[in-house]
């Protein structure tokens, strides 16, 4: 297997972006004469290399600077001048984010005029600030609250609003916005267009008047959003938030008639201790269990199954793809795409609506998991459907739009009835009194118990393709993937790199599975062949792969690609605890790939219950008459036009 | 709109695309000629152009609201009707103007009459302030507007100026010349002399001569050209920032006019100096009657070989300059929000480091330069460093154009040598009895009687060229609030301290008129105030509290405890 290479460049492809980068390029070589320069910050001296921001070398020297327009996922901005400092010679202060070093300086990062400067920058920044701490989903864990509380604010010194100017936007499934409390730091703009180049929010208008806007000031249920709540993890107060719906789940709980079930996503098990003061990489999986049957749900399930069920159909699909190109010379659209991140698939509906037959059709895991839950499930504890409430936790704000797409109701119910966030439920828990860290633990339910790492691995940027690569290679070969990769570890699809590629060659086949053998006779005709996919993380990097496969580029090749439409995958997910930032995001991803390790099945195709559910329910087997009625479904060609 | 609608709209752009180029920079011309054509810019116009540009709607709007020349909602009349709302046009009369505006032609200021025939609106400093007060209709200018005049200017329109009375173009008033005004140069003259010297040869006599930048920062012109003509690229850019917004600034107005040549010269020179192969002049949106004339004096020197390829014989030396217009954003005239304007964006002004002549237009080097500036190196290319800089003091060479508007009797353009004190240049202007002076427009400086002997140069009063005179009865509190209010309109809106800090300035200012304002608040804004000059973005928010400050430091006593009359 050809190790991961570069396939992308940066100009391939013209990216709109919100503002023009201004900086100064790091030199190649560190170690070459005047490539690193002499700083002086508080008196305490440090050699940085050409063009370090100021802010940078603080950091190094463990000296805090306070920031709010920074985020470090996101191009330099310097709006909010939260950040000055005094640079000696220089009249004015300078914002230490978006200062360069060039030349040898001597910093002052807490004098007088700084601390007059910050005091009055918050003291603004409340002054236009509507609402209260204690009514805001932010309380605790804002940044400009923290800031108030550092510098000491006692009182509004230029007044406060009292009337909301905006009011809220509760229009969507999945994004709250309450532009009343916006700070116009615009961390959401660059996130959107520069991170996501989905392009849902720019400042409008100018001087005082400017507010972050939305195309034809549409709420954002009538925009072109992808609902992937990048934004939310990146607002720095309550302007931003999930659309929560534990106070109906609550409800739901509460009522003696309903059924309430719970799965649970694999990336929100590795970072809800951060809600609860844990350092990032601390997975409570089994903890959480307890905690949600103390909270009164019903029964616990892994969404680590469905998503075994997904490699499974999605698998089944690649094969049936690759067999009708290749050996009966039908058309189909290679490569195939997955389809398990609810906010890619928007993307793609809007941007690319034209390479949607590209899509697999198979239901994303949360999806398909509600479907059997309402079916087999249902059959098997005799229990109506009706009476059965099906809740998501879920790493994922898009996930709330998916669960209300009209089309995933094919048992006759809702599949899902609530998408609940990562927060939410620490939410619910607090609410609960629960202290999660010191829970007991206890492990899922059945039916669906099992410990599965190829489920686990969903939660990371290119686990799904992990996952259909240990299933698929034994599936075709006979040959164990451990063999291959050891500890079946396909380290060429994992990292954080944006778009990576991987090519696995067949050298040998086995016999036709039984799970397969109603639909290929043999797999002679992958003999010899080579196995190419890709993996992406955030959709800008996602459009990155489209155009160099419009384009005919090296991707055109590929058989299968992975989309997420979030950085890192489902662990940077927008409903995933705030803040977030790349370590943070590898810690949960270790914590994930420590629990595949620890897991009894890390083959989708091995996982017992899977096994039953076949023999049991879909008798059809993948693909087949019944799993597409329930597993797969169809998606919508809605484009980018709003007018 | 129906689907043909889109398709033409589709055609519309795509041909707008060929004559602007198909990159974000074409962003604002499109949108010009659109709004030209449809009268504003409709939703599918703003979506089908950010389509074209591979770019986001909301990009568009984002721009299309920034600039207050764009209309997002509802159609604009046949005539816009902009009325300066400039102190200079507040002192000479504009209320009354204003008042009997409203009056013709029932409609308030902001809106549109039913018929679609007249849009009334303010606007700031339209750069007649010594023949206010000035309203600007479409492309057209009227110079000291009476209400008298004002139902024959708008029976004018609905003729659509067959046979007007006012003349099509206001004449300039020079009221001094000095040796950069009576200059006797032919097109080319000086782009010749410079071309006998080399490049480095021509930056050299620049820095002899001492030349500062006209703009009013006084950046040593010769320390700009040296570092883009060193920074390696494969393009460079030379921009001309006509973008003559200061309040109480007239000069580039008039020196476009009657001094284009030169003025090309002294871009084509910049150019020859850094390495240079395009240009652009960034001419703000009032002054669009202006366009025609420099596309033909552009073409004139294509024909003649002064611009265009190998110019004048030498072998390699290409360069040629477009026209782009503002779409009324004072803060353009800084030079990196001027450059992010010419690169289709809002005009935010970027972080510096790094500078233009470093990362400038599309991360080229690039040098901005006033219009005055490139006047000036022309005239040094033929005459000499010491013709320039026998004037002026040691730190300020040369003489300086000055818009004098404001109590005096004789306000116009001035050429004076720097160094000039206040008195001095009060006496030439007949304009003795002021009680204060702003020098350097709504950013500049207020500066009372006592400090008349100061002197304007680079190293006392720092002026771009914009002298405004109170006379005694003028009220300093409305002056202040009438910069103030400019600030927080022409404020770009990103950073915070410039933002909102200029706001609670203002509402200080309401309060001290209202006779309601403690001297501990006062003194917190003034805290405030230092704030807004040390901390904001760029050099517009760092001195727009200049004026606030200086007139509640020299007018104390008139401002504090007011008794407003009974309303």
């Amino acid at each position: 297997m050809e190790d991961k290479e570069k396939v992308i460049t940066e100009s391939t492809v013209r990216a709109p972006k919100s503002t023009t980068p201004s900086t100064i390029k790091a030199p190649e070589d560190v170690g070459a004469i005047g490539a690193t320069i002499k700083v002086v910050i508080d008196g305490k001296e440090i050699r940085v290399p050409l063009g370090t921001t100021i802010l940078n070398a603080a950091r190094m020297l463990g000296i805090n600077i306070p920031t709010l327009c920074h985020h470090n996922d996101l191009c330099i901005s310097g709006v909010c001048r939260i950040c000055v400092v005094e640079v000696e010679g220089m009249r004015t202060l300078q914002a230490s984010c978006a200062y360069p070093i060039s030349q040898p300086i001597v910093v002052h990062t807490h004098t007088r005029k700084v601390r007059q400067a910050r005091r009055h920058v918050i003291d603004l920044l409340l002054a236009r600030h509507y609402g209260e701490c204690y009514s805001c989903v932010r309380n605790n864990n804002c940044e400009l609250q923290q800031l108030a509380h550092e510098y000491g604010v006692d009182f509004y010194r230029f007044g406060h609003v009292d009337k909301p100017t905006y009011g809220c936007d509760n229009s969507s499934y999945a994004i709250v916005r309450d532009m009343d409390k916006c700070i116009l730091c615009r961390r959401c703009v660059r996130t959107c267009i520069d991170l996501q180049e989905v392009g849902v929010y720019e400042a409008v208008e100018r001087g005082n008047k400017t507010r972050i806007g939305t195309f034809m000031d549409n709420p954002m249920a009538q925009l072109i959003c992808i609902n992937c709540g990048q934004c939310i993890n990146r607002c720095p107060t309550g302007a931003l938030h999930a659309n929560d719906p534990s106070d109906a789940i609550w409800a739901a709980i509460d009522d003696p008639t309903k059924h309430v079930v719970i799965q649970t996503a694999p990336a929100p098990r590795s970072a809800i201790g951060e809600c609860f003061g844990l350092p990032a990489g601390n997975p409570l999986t089994f903890e959480m269990n307890t905690a949600m049957r103390y909270c009164g749900f019903d029964k616990v399930f892994d969404t680590n199954f469905s998503a075994d069920l997904t490699i499974i159909e999605e698998g089944t699909e690649l094969i049936l793809r690759l067999y009708k190109a290749l050996v009966k010379k039908e058309p189909v659209s290679l490569p195939l795409f997955t389809s398990c991140s609810p906010g890619w698939v928007k993307y793609i509906e809007h941007f690319y609506p034209e390479m949607l037959s590209h899509l697999s059709s198979a239901k994303s895991p949360q999806q398909m998991f509600g479907a059997v839950i309402k079916t087999y499930y249902a059959e098997l504890n005799n229990i109506d459907p009706a009476d059965i409430v099906t809740v998501a936790l879920m790493p994922c704000t898009a996930k709330k739009f998916e669960c209300n797409r009209p089309e995933m109701n094919s048992s006759g119910f809702k599949d899902i009835d609530y998408g609940l966030t990562t927060r939410e439920l620490a939410g619910m828990f607090q609410e609960a009194g629960i202290d999660l860290p010191n829970m007991p633990k206890s492990d899922f339910d059945e039916p669906f118990g099992t410990r599965t790492g190829s489920g686990v691995i969903f939660g990371a940027t290119g686990g799904v393709m992990e996952s259909a690569i240990r299933t698929v290679y034994e599936l075709i070969t006979g040959d164990r993937i451990d063999n291959l990769f050891e500890h079946a570890r396909v380290m060429p699809v994992r990292g954080f790199e944006g778009v990576r590629y991987a090519e696995l060659p067949i050298t040998k086949v086995g016999p036709v599975p039984d799970l397969l053998k109603h639909l290929i006779p043999n797999w002679d005709w992958l003999k010899g062949a080579t196995l190419k996919v890709a993996v992406a993380h955030g959709t800008a990097n996602a459009k990155k792969v489209l155009e160099n496969i419009k384009s005919g580029g090296k991707l055109s090749e590929c058989h299968f690609i992975e989309f997420m439409a979030c950085p890192g995958g489902c662990l940077g997910g927008g409903g995933m605890p705030i803040p977030t930032n790349e370590e943070i995001r590898a810690a949960r991803a270790r914590a994930i790939y420590a629990e595949d390790e620890a897991s009894e099945v890390r083959k989708s195709y091995e996982n017992p219950a899977i096994i039953r559910l076949y023999q049991e329910f879909l008798v059809d087997g993948p693909c087949g008459h019944k799993s597409h009625k329930l597993l797969h479904t169809s998606y919508m060609p809605r484009g980018k036009k709003l007018v | 709109m129906q689907v043909l609608d889109r398709v033409k709209i589709n055609q519309e752009i795509s041909d707008l695309k060929k004559t602007y180029g198909d990159d974000r920079s074409a962003l604002l011309p499109i949108l010009q000629d659109l709004q030209e054509k449809y009268g504003y810019l409709p939703n599918l116009v703003m979506q089908e152009t950010a389509h074209a540009l591979d770019i986001h709607p909301v990009e568009v709007e984002s721009v299309a609201s920034f600039y207050s020349f764009f209309r997002r909602k509802e159609k604009q009349g046949k005539y816009v009707l902009r009325l300066c709302q400039t102190i200079s046009c507040d002192l000479s009369g504009k209320a009354k103007v204003a008042r009997q505006l409203e009056n013709e032609l029932g409609i308030k200021f902001g809106e549109t009459t039913k018929d679609g025939m007249f849009t009334l609106e303010y606007t700031n400093c339209l750069g007649m302030c010594d023949q206010g007060p000035a309203l600007l209709i479409n492309d057209r200018l009227f110079a000291k507007v009476t209400p008298e005049k004002v139902p024959q200017i708008i029976a004018d329109c609905r003729r659509d100026f067959v046979k007007s009375e006012f003349p099509k173009i206001v004449p300039s008033n020079v009221k001094k010349s000095g040796p950069i005004l009576s200059h006797d140069l032919k097109p080319g003259e000086g782009l010749k002399a410079a071309l006998k010297n080399t490049r480095s040869g021509v930056i050299g006599l620049i820095r002899e001569s001492g030349l500062k930048g006209r703009g009013g920062a006084g950046f040593p012109t010769a320390v700009k050209w040296q570092l883009a003509g060193a920074a390696q690229s494969a393009k460079k850019f030379v921009v001309c920032n006509a973008d003559e917004g200061e309040p109480g600034t007239f000069k580039d107005r008039y020196l476009l006019f009657d001094h284009t040549e030169m003025i090309f010269d002294g871009m084509t020179i910049a150019a020859y100096a850094i390495g240079a192969d395009k240009g652009f002049v960034y001419l703000r949106g009032e002054y669009l009657y202006l366009k025609k004339h420099l596309q033909e004096i552009l073409e004139n020197r294509r024909q003649n070989n002064l611009l265009g390829e190998n110019i004048l014989g030498k072998e390699g030396f290409n360069f040629d300059i477009e026209i782009r217009m503002g779409s009324g954003a004072y803060v353009c005239g800084e030079e990196t929000a001027l450059i992010e304007s010419l690169e289709g964006y809002r005009g935010e002004p970027r972080n510096r480091p790094p500078f233009p002549v470093d990362t400038g237009f599309q991360n080229h080097p690039t040098i901005v330069n006033n219009v005055e500036t490139f006047l000036d190196a022309a005239l040094i290319c033929v005459k000499g460093a010491k013709w320039f800089n026998e004037h002026g003091t040691e730190k300020s060479s040369g003489t300086k154009l000055f818009s004098v508007s404001g109590d005096c009797e004789k306000p116009g353009i001035y050429e004076l040598p720097f160094g000039i004190t206040i008195e001095q240049l009060l006496k030439e202007v007949k304009g003795e009895n002021a009680k204060a002076v702003q020098i350097g427009g709504a950013s500049g400086r207020c500066v009372a009687r006592k400090d008349f002997n100061r002197t304007i140069a680079f190293e006392d009063i720092s002026s771009g060229g914009s002298i405004i005179i109170f006379g005694p009865q003028v009220d300093m509190l409305e002056v202040a609030i009438n910069f103030m209010e400019f600030f927080v309109e022409e404020s770009c809106g990103q950073c915070t301290p410039c933002r909102d800090g200029n706001v609670k300035l203002l509402e200080g200012l309401k309060l001290l008129e209202k006779g309601r304002c403690s001297v501990s608040y006062l003194n917190e804004l003034m805290r405030l105030a230092e704030t807004i000059q040390l901390a904001s973005k760029c050099g517009l928010g760092q001195s727009s509290p200049n004026a606030f400050v200086s007139i509640i430091e020299n007018f104390k006593s008139e401002i504090l405890g007011r008794v407003p009359e009974k309303a």
